[in-house]
């Protein structure tokens, strides 16, 4: 029988998906790169997913899990084709009240779970600029950040504990609500290992209390330099506020058009500060972070009177990606981190670098952790276009790896840097992370030629069984 | 070269071929010679916490002692490059004249920074700042082969790859010996304080605090932040305050325990744990007990499995502990060890440390 008849079988005509329109929707995700997917399937058990990977492994059918499609490296693309796993329908959330912890399926959506968790006087605090539509599934993937991840960490320190399903059908459950399981943290292989590892089915995620008060300040700088020394002498006075946000004037000027919430469009960069705590903490705070840009030559400090100006603000941020609309019908985003010491001289050569190709190019970024985010605003049906801002992108990224920087702060590898993997590592280190992939998944079936560059395998080049297809690129 | 240039005298360590490599490629020609002869390697920081888990069989015993050198410390960048051996105290109190931490254990200061990342030992201030995997940023580390492997970056936010350095913690060694390690520094905020509670209900009102630590004769608050924000606490906590932080020690006695619970029941675990001295860690849920003897353990354990938790045994007197120091087999423990195959083929490195026989 057909993969497509028995997943028929197992989960009803409705729950699979194989018409072509319906097979071109999740073809990719919010990346550039398109795949072929043979169908789409929407378990809702971890039971179903058990069995379509059982399906799948009979008929050697690559499985690609998706959350909300947001991903921006086409780590949800199936380029490889096969099944996409659509884990939108377990959408469950058990709340653990007393230990600040709740149980939640993979489609979650992340703002949803801080809204439900309100109840509780509780949030999670990863909060990607997408977290309007991604999932808690997609977050633990890709092991996403956010603005608030300065003083809170990434997704990976709020996954208290995994239940998933490896390629052999095996549901494993690794970490708990207790801390320090014993035994190897596989945990922490399976967060940010974008469904190459496993397909995550349930996650026990901490929750952090509200905050009891939140200030949040606007200064505006002459300079991108002082913006940035403010952020260092910040840090160096030993804050480390909830976020440190910082946009360049063509950012800013895009996002001021489109929002009219009074950004300082004259400003060669803005800050954005928050700082949550007691009243007394955060009063105390604000009015230190006010003073050191001050002595930085800010230009403006504006303190947001209340929760309304509060949001507003963090409107502005949040919405910078959807403002590039007016610059042009396509934007792509990076995603580098550099030394925070780095992070002026790398901005200087990320402008030259678009300048030189002739490319529009608007930064926001989370300054506080040295997490770039070059947004190129371009025309995608104008081919040379697209191809500058691919050479763009390889630029920045080796221009950052110079700098001491990583690859990806928070949007991961997927496809989009799996090949500049080799420039951040050496052979042996991805032969390493190699042989954790075929201990999860030897038959390559997960979300394979993600990650790592084929060839990895230094003393078994036979371990990766699929290349990138020719032309990914549209 | 051969290993009778390494030789050393390890005190404390037991019986065996003791050696103190001076470099990375030292310890690879350690290794690799290990795997060679099946020679099982017991690897030595510390010396603070040799007895979790089960003793590896007598054969090599290195020291990280010639791995303990600062590489590289970026202040205003938040990261360090540190050798394993380099002790947990020393480090700490260099970075203190900085006012910086790497918010590594408190009260060990004879560990090395290797050995809290082995044992996966976590700093009193964890239900704040988390445990060890927060502070690791990048690891290099040595196979049982001798491959030389790195994991992570020397930034403070990072996606690119499998965390292997973040599942080196606590793995004792069995993905590699860890050699050097980037860590993820912190602030010291201006002012820090410690609180000795007379009010224990009080501390329902306290927003997420550096720590809130109880023993048998004291409840003690660990706060920093702005001289306002202090001032405001000393406003309302009733209690003695004085600058600084003054960390309670572990409790001692011949057996030493780490009872871990979900963080709501560490006042059930401490009752469950009585008469033994304790040391608890609320919001964490850890209880750091004593015993004289083996009398309740079984019990204790009993109950931290049935919450959902585990009682691991930390320190007790010989060589081999008289009960399972672990209590359990770890889940997916065929996965555990095809993973620890791939990185130490001839299981040469620490062997039966981990829980599983692993």
């Amino acid at each position: 029988m057909a993969v497509v008849e028995e997943l028929r079988e197992l989960l009803g005509d409705d729950r699979v998906l194989d018409d072509p329109l319906e097979r071109h929707i999740y073809s990719k995700d919010a990346s550039l790169m398109r795949g072929n997917p043979t169908c789409v399937v929407f378990p809702k058990s971890t039971e179903d997913v058990v069995r379509i990977l059982a399906i799948a492994s009979s008929h050697d059918a690559p499985v690609v899990a998706r959350g909300a499609g947001t991903g921006l490296t086409a780590g949800a693309s199936p380029t490889e084709g096969g099944i996409v796993v659509s884990m939108t329908g377990m959408n469950s959330i058990e709340f653990d009240e007393a230990n600040s912890m709740a149980w939640v399926g993979p489609g979650v959506i992340n703002l949803d779970l801080s809204k439900e968790a309100a109840r509780f006087g509780l949030h999670f605090a990863p909060d990607p600029s997408s977290q309007s539509a991604c999932t808690i599934g997609g977050n633990l993937a890709n092991n996403s950040g956010g603005p608030h991840c300065l003083a809170e960490g990434s997704t990976t320190s709020h996954v208290l504990a995994v239940e998933f399903v490896t390629a052999d059908g095996e549901v494993i459950v690794t970490g708990g609500a207790a801390p320090d399981t014993p035994g190897l943290d596989i945990r922490a292989l399976v967060v940010g290992s974008e469904g190459t590892l496993g397909i995550a089915t349930k996650i026990l995620v901490r929750l952090l209390p509200l905050p009891q008060d939140v200030r949040t300040l606007l200064l505006s700088f002459s300079s991108v330099e002082a913006a940035a020394k403010t952020v260092s002498d910040v840090i160096a006075a030993g804050l480390v506020p909830a976020a440190l946000e910082m946009m360049d004037q063509r950012m800013t000027q895009a996002v001021e058009n489109w929002l009219q919430a009074g950004l300082p469009v004259d400003a060669a960069a803005i800050l954005l500060a928050e700082v949550v705590g007691s009243p007394v903490a955060v009063e105390s705070e604000a009015r230190l972070i006010e003073s050191i840009g001050v002595q930085n030559d800010a230009i403006d400090v504006v303190i947001a009177a209340d929760s309304a100006e509060r949001d507003l603000l963090w409107k502005g941020r949040k919405s910078a990606f959807g403002a590039v609309a007016q610059l042009a019908p396509d934007y792509y985003l990076h995603d580098t981190v550099v030394p925070r010491t780095r992070l002026v001289e790398t901005m200087t050569g990320v402008y030259e670098i678009a300048d030189r190709l002739g490319l529009t190019m608007v930064n926001v970024f989370h300054a506080g952790d040295g997490n770039l985010h070059p947004l190129i605003a371009f025309d995608s049906s104008d081919s040379d276009a697209a191809r500058r801002v691919r050479q763009a992108g390889d630029e920045i990224v080796a221009l950052c790896l110079a700098n001491g920087g990583a690859l990806s702060g928070e949007h991961g590898v997927g496809v989009e840097k799996r090949e500049l993997m080799a420039s951040s590592f050496s052979e042996l280190d991805l032969d390493a992370q190699a042989r954790v992939k075929d201990v999860f998944d030897p038959a390559h079936l997960l979300n394979p030629a993600k990650i790592l560059p084929a060839g990895s395998r230094c003393f078994d080049f036979g371990g990766v069984k699929r290349e990138v297809p020719e032309g990914a690129w549209i | 070269m051969t290993l009778a240039t390494m030789e050393t005298e390890i005190p404390g360590a037991p019986d065996g071929i003791h050696v103190e490599p001076k470099s990375v490629d030292e310890v690879v020609e350690v290794l690799r010679h290990a795997t060679e002869h099946g020679i099982p390697v017991r690897v030595w920081g510390g010396g603070t916490r040799q007895k979790m888990g089960v003793a590896p069989p007598e054969g090599l015993v290195m020291s990280t002692a010639g791995l303990a050198a600062v590489e590289v410390w970026e202040p205003d960048d938040l990261t360090m490059v540190v050798g394993a051996g380099k002790a947990v105290g020393q480090l700490e109190g260099e970075l203190e004249e900085s006012r910086q931490t790497a918010v590594l254990p408190e009260n060990s200061p004879n560990s090395t920074v290797g050995g809290v990342i082995a044992t996966g030992w976590a700093p009193l201030r964890r239900a704040r700042m988390l445990g060890l995997r927060e502070r690791v940023l990048e690891i290099t580390s040595v196979t049982g082969d001798g491959r030389v492997v790195r994991s992570g970056g020397r930034v403070v936010k990072n996606v690119s790859g499998y965390d292997l350095h973040k599942a080196s913690v606590g793995a004792f060694g069995s993905l590699g010996v860890v050699v050097s390690v980037c860590l993820k520094l912190w602030p010291v905020p201006p002012v820090t304080a410690t609180f000795t509670m007379r009010d224990p209900d009080q501390s329902y009102r306290l927003n997420r605090p550096l720590a809130l630590l109880e023993t048998e004769d004291e409840l003690r608050l660990f706060s920093w932040g702005t001289q306002a924000e202090i001032d405001d606490l000393a406003s309302w906590v009733d209690g003695d305050f004085v600058t600084g932080h003054r960390w309670p020690e572990d409790p001692g006695g011949e057996f030493r325990w780490s009872l871990r619970v979900p963080p709501a029941l560490t006042t059930d675990a401490i009752d469950k744990g009585r008469p033994w001295p304790f040391l608890a860690i609320h919001g964490a849920g850890e209880v750091r007990f004593a015993s004289e003897s083996l009398d309740g353990a079984v019990e204790l354990r009993s109950w931290a499995h049935s919450v959902g938790g585990s009682l691991v045994l930390i320190d007790h007197p010989g060589e081999t502990p008289s009960i399972d120091p672990w209590g359990a087999e770890p889940p997916a423990v065929d996965l555990q060890r095809r993973l620890i195959g791939e990185f130490d083929p001839a299981r040469i490195i620490n062997p039966g440390r981990l829980p599983g026989d692993l």
